[in-house]
């Protein structure tokens, strides 16, 4: 198998968690991160990164909200559009 | 095609046809669906609520105004966020707050080899699951807000307002390689900035 650098495991990371990587790219990342300290510890900080990125939340709505929408609706309703 | 996926697009080509006829009760539909998730992007891109909801008003308005022009080629969606995206861009290059990729902040981490020169950088020399997600996803939202826009705009996109890859490169007019090369810079340097903190 062809010995893969940490700057490729770092550049393929996002590709491996989102399961855009072919199976011999995995197999090859994989086979450096079993050896490798730093770029398990990597792995496991942007995977968690990317995890709680997608439980962000929106934040609330503001409470004149309908105001900003009824401008639109306003303009929308002009007879010449 | 998926049967689903015909389905979706029959729906929203009458949804488009009623937009263009000018249908009051598609257009009310339509703001009624978009508007708060549109709100909620250009505020967290802008920072400001009272700036965010001029650029919403803005925006839809022009599309409004143009959606005649509208050919189909990407989805509706995508459409409305390319809108306002690109008005909240012009507004913030206009009050010169624009702020474009920084310095890559990996890019001391490795040696000439191609290794890491010095041990991976932690959370505070804290063991990892010694951070409570709680607390960690408070840093994550913070440090999410002060990214470069160009970093934040698909990481809003893609992992808060969880639109489909397809339609982020329809809003921000890139290819599907470009796509992956930015999300991944977006994801390094938002674990870079969270590690700092």
């Amino acid at each position: 198998m062809v010995y893969i650098k940490c700057t490729d495991v770092v550049a393929k990371v996002s590709d491996i968690l989102d399961g855009e990587a072919g199976r011999l790219t995995r197999m090859r990342f994989y086979g450096h991160v079993m050896m490798c300290r730093n770029c398990r510890r990597y792995l496991a900080q942007f995977k968690r990164i990317k995890e709680l990125a997608g439980k962000v939340t929106p934040d609330d709505l503001p409470p004149d909200f309908d105001q900003v929408m009824n401008f639109v609706i306003r303009e929308i309703d002009k007879p010449d559009g | 095609m998926p049967v689903e996926r015909v389905g979706q697009q029959e729906t929203e080509k009458a949804r488009l046809g009623a937009l263009k006829s000018g249908s009051a009760v598609a257009w009310r539909e339509l703001l009624a669906c978009y508007g708060p998730r549109l709100l909620r992007y250009a505020t967290r891109m802008v920072g400001a609520r009272a700036t965010a909801e001029e650029i919403l008003q803005d925006s839809l308005v022009t599309v409004y105004r143009t959606i005649a022009r509208f050919d189909g080629r990407c989805s509706l969606k995508s459409w409305l966020y390319r809108a306002v995206h690109n008005r909240a861009i012009d507004e913030l290059r206009r009050r010169k707050r624009y702020v474009d990729v920084g310095d890559d902040p990996e890019r001391d981490y490795f040696n000439a080899a191609g290794h890491w020169q010095h041990e991976c950088p932690g959370w505070d020399g804290m063991a990892a699951k010694r951070l409570d997600d709680k607390r960690l996803l408070i840093q994550v939202r913070d440090q999410l807000d002060r990214l470069p826009h160009s970093h934040r705009e698909i990481l809003l996109m893609k992992e808060v307002d969880g639109l489909d890859p397809a339609d982020i490169c329809a809003a921000l007019e890139i290819t599907p390689g470009n796509f992956r090369l930015r999300l991944h810079r977006a994801r390094a340097a938002l674990r870079a900035a969270v590690v700092r903190e």
